[in-house]
């Protein structure tokens, strides 16, 4: 539960006024996940595949100035060496994989952060390559280990981008102009001539709750140019992001719950795709258990191998597209409850995939049945402060300092 | 004999495949070793690149996606270019519309002109159901100065390959979800040009139609490759298809086609089910017309066969390869048997290569091909000496 009490501290109150560090400091921590992921339908073939991973292979650096004006998010991530072709998981898609978690860029995130008093309102200034402000937290931060269908659909990262944002009361603005591009490899960097052509809005109110509960409701909306075409000339996407999140006490247990519903349109209302999901968590002394409940819309595009996608893509047109939805179920168990962290969990997934409207995608027979099931045992080795909610730089400070 | 995707001797094993494209990744090139036909390489914008060539009088278009239309001299005299050192003649941009995708420079007999270049825009689109893009007409009197001087639409549908009767000036456009489109192109060309100028078919019906390409072959009748439905026989005047064809390619996905003689030749796309489009369909003509399967040509290390054309004696087979280590171009003899084609050369383009057309410049036999990006490029092969004198 202290993840969460931690993620309530730096909500409320909002802007924790006058708990910033009184001389510079830095704090290094790390994280990893083993699994065991049995996982289907195998494409083309249907059936499962086992593999032995690690993932989430995670290496932060969080510095602040003294006062707290000033700080620096670095974020390492190695997926491109503990899983160069991606991490299976049914339904996922993106980057150029399909049915499998693209492993991120080993430089997830490196941000400049500054954060101002300016009259009675806060100011923060963020800049680098990270995150977007654009709906919904990123997936590697919340309870389950399984990526979202919607990850494409309700984040945006990676990016060349420049942020501020403005906090009065309860209410939050944030503005971004970034570069569309998506990455292309693991080692990639965004293209500096692409910085610009995309913009995401994002507004928060986080309305006053009995102590100990937080209620977040966001709102947010991205244009982006040509994300899956690193050059420039693909569909530019028109996004919508909207979400409620709470944590609070549930009786002797502290509660989270999200539930969030978004929409991407590409190519000027050509394809459209819609998701809506679920999710909720309880900490009871050790126990952690999970629920998430997703239904969402994904493109169907040519592939040139089981599990991956034509990149570049030589032209605009689909497969098809496919809703997927997913019903997850976890338990963790916590085992340390110093800095280092040590969670075992199980954790399973049951799904269907359905088509929406035509195309020449037929998941029946390209996966010879349309169900979707994934079991995961998994043990999450963790030095990083729980709750931590990667990319919200407006909130870096405030956790910054509380660290 | 109907023989059904018999592994060809001919077809290089995939090993060899995989050994040249690792070989050639490790060089840092996109292009194989070559096959020694290789004239010159024209990098295209480092955007999405080059989707087609088409090549007539010396001159080559090249269709290059949001970059419009490059015009070279290749052995025109305009600028003095050659096969081997194309020269940039002029650039077209449309502000108004993107993804030039194909084109056909319309020499009109009747008139003796040649003063429209007919642009197919492939916009988005879902394949097997739906599609975008428009057919757009430029006025090259000028080569160096092209003009936007019409355009013509379907509704819900777009473009794709084109044919023409020159003759009868009519531009016959496979048009994906809309079938086959024959439009009347006679007369000045301005403006949005009026739906009654055209009639259509779908030959599979609707659902099972989504047609990649059309030709209008020497035996009169017009021939139609539609990536659902297979390889048709249509009736020019009325485009009804013939009792006898389509609905003949189920296990695959159709692509391109090319008819010649008694022989026409379609390649296969992408996937259906579990199928890769790593075919080359051999048809035989019947008295009538109609196309009758006789073979394949089944390649490992090919993922989509995605242009076919056949060399203007009639003696090469040309085909283009994507997605997989066997992507690139290939050649086949037709001389000794046209139903069963003998493998001549291959070059391995690790990129893959899109479209491959044939050009006779100054005597001489050349194919243009459209490399994929990551590394676009206008590949230019002297296919001269391909096979003995």
């Amino acid at each position: 539960m202290r993840w969460l009490g931690a993620a309530c501290a730096a909500l409320v109150p909002w802007a924790g006024a006058g708990a910033q560090s009184a001389r510079p400091s830095a704090r290094l921590d790390a994280s990893a996940v083993a699994v065991l992921t049995a996982a289907g339908p195998v494409p083309r073939g249907g059936g499962m595949a086992t593999e032995l991973r690690i993932v989430h292979p995670v290496l932060m650096l969080r510095a602040g100035t003294a006062a707290g004006g000033l700080g620096l998010v670095v974020t390492v991530n190695v997926d491109g060496w503990t899983i160069p072709n991606g991490e299976l998981a049914p339904g996922m898609w993106g980057e150029g994989f399909v049915d499998r978690r693209h492993p991120h860029t080993f430089a997830h995130e490196i941000m400049l952060v500054a954060r101002m008093p300016v009259g009675g309102s806060r100011v923060t200034v963020a800049a680098g390559k990270g995150f977007v402000p654009f709906g919904t937290d990123d997936p590697m931060g919340r309870p389950p280990l399984r990526y979202p269908v919607n990850h494409h659909l309700s984040q945006i990262l990676e990016r060349a981008v420049a942020m501020v944002a403005l906090e009065h009361g309860s209410l939050r603005v944030e503005g971004a102009v970034f570069g569309g591009d998506e990455p292309a490899t693991p080692r990639g960097w965004p293209k500096l001539d692409r910085f610009g052509d995309s913009w995401a809005a994002r507004v928060t109110v986080r309305p006053p709750l009995p102590t100990g509960a937080a209620l977040e409701l966001q709102g947010s909306h991205a244009r982006v140019h040509s994300p899956e075409h690193r050059d420039g000339t693909g569909l530019d996407q028109v996004k919508w992001s909207g979400s409620a999140r709470w944590t609070g006490p549930l009786g002797p247990a502290r509660a989270y719950a999200l539930a969030e519903w978004a929409r991407t349109s590409e190519g000027g209302g050509a394809f459209v795709y819609h998701t809506a999901l679920a999710e909720a968590a309880l900490e009871s002394g050790p126990h952690r258990p999970y629920l998430r409940i997703e239904s969402t819309e994904r493109p169907e595009e040519e592939r040139v191998a089981a599990y991956r996608t034509v990149r570049p893509l030589r032209d605009d047109a689909i497969l098809g597209v496919t809703r997927w939805t997913i019903v997850t179920l976890g338990y963790g168990l916590d085992l340390l409850s110093g800095r280092l962290r040590l969670r075992p969990f199980v954790e399973g997934s049951l799904g269907g995939i359905a088509t929406v409207g035509g195309g020449f995608f037929d998941p029946a027979v390209y996966y010879g049945g349309t169900t979707t099931r994934a079991a995961t045992l998994g043990l999450r080795v963790a030095t990083m402060p729980v709750g931590h909610r990667m990319g919200r730089y407006a909130d870096h400070m405030e956790q910054h300092a509380h660290h | 004999m109907r023989i059904t995707e018999p592994h060809r001797r001919h077809a290089p094993p995939i090993s060899v495949f995989a050994a040249l494209a690792l070989l050639a990744a490790a060089c840092g090139d996109s292009s194989g070793p070559g096959t020694g036909l290789a004239l010159t390489t024209i990098p295209i914008a480092a955007n999405y690149g080059i989707h087609d060539t088409y090549v007539r009088d010396g001159v080559a278009f090249v269709c290059a996606w949001d970059d419009g239309i490059r015009i070279y001299d290749v052995g025109n005299g305009i600028r003095g270019g050659s096969p081997s050192l194309p020269v940039l003649v002029s650039r077209f941009k449309s502000p108004g519309w993107g993804r030039a995708h194909n084109a056909w420079w319309f020499h009109n007999p009747n008139t003796l002109e040649a003063r429209y270049l007919f642009v197919g825009e492939e916009g988005p689109g879902r394949i097997g159901s739906s599609s975008s893009g428009d057919i757009h007409v430029l006025d090259v009197s000028d080569l160096a100065n092209p003009v936007d001087v019409a355009t013509f639409g379907v509704l819900g549908a777009g473009t794709h390959n084109f044919w023409m009767d020159e003759g009868a000036e009519i531009l016959y456009a496979a048009y994906y979800n809309a079938g086959v489109v024959a439009i009347d192109v006679s007369g000045p060309l301005s403006g949005t040009l009026p739906a009654n100028r055209a009639v259509s078919v779908t030959p599979g019906g609707l659902g099972n139609t989504f047609t990649w390409g059309i030709q209008l072959a020497a035996n009169g009748w017009l021939y139609a490759s539609d990536m659902l439905s297979g390889l048709w026989q249509l009736a020019p005047g009325t485009l009804a298809a013939q009792t006898g064809s389509g609905n003949n390619v189920p296990e695959r996905v159709s692509s391109d086609l090319w008819v010649r003689g008694d022989y026409a030749y379609t390649g296969t796309w992408g996937y259906r089910g579990n199928r890769p489009g790593n075919a080359l369909k051999i048809w035989h003509l019947d008295a009538g017309g109609a196309p009758v399967l006789v073979d394949s040509i089944v390649l490992p290390g090919v993922g989509t066969v995605s242009d076919v054309e056949v060399s203007p004696d009639g003696k090469v087979l040309m085909f283009s390869a994507e997605n997989g280590p066997g992507s690139g171009v290939y050649w086949y003899d037709l001389t000794a048997d046209p139903t069963h084609p003998a493998f001549v050369a291959h070059d391995q383009v690790a990129d893959g290569v899109h479209t491959a057309t044939f050009a006779s410049i100054g005597g001489q036999l050349y194919a243009f091909g459209a490399r994929n990006p990551a590394h676009p490029a206008l590949l230019i092969y002297d296919v001269t000496q391909l096979l003995p004198p």
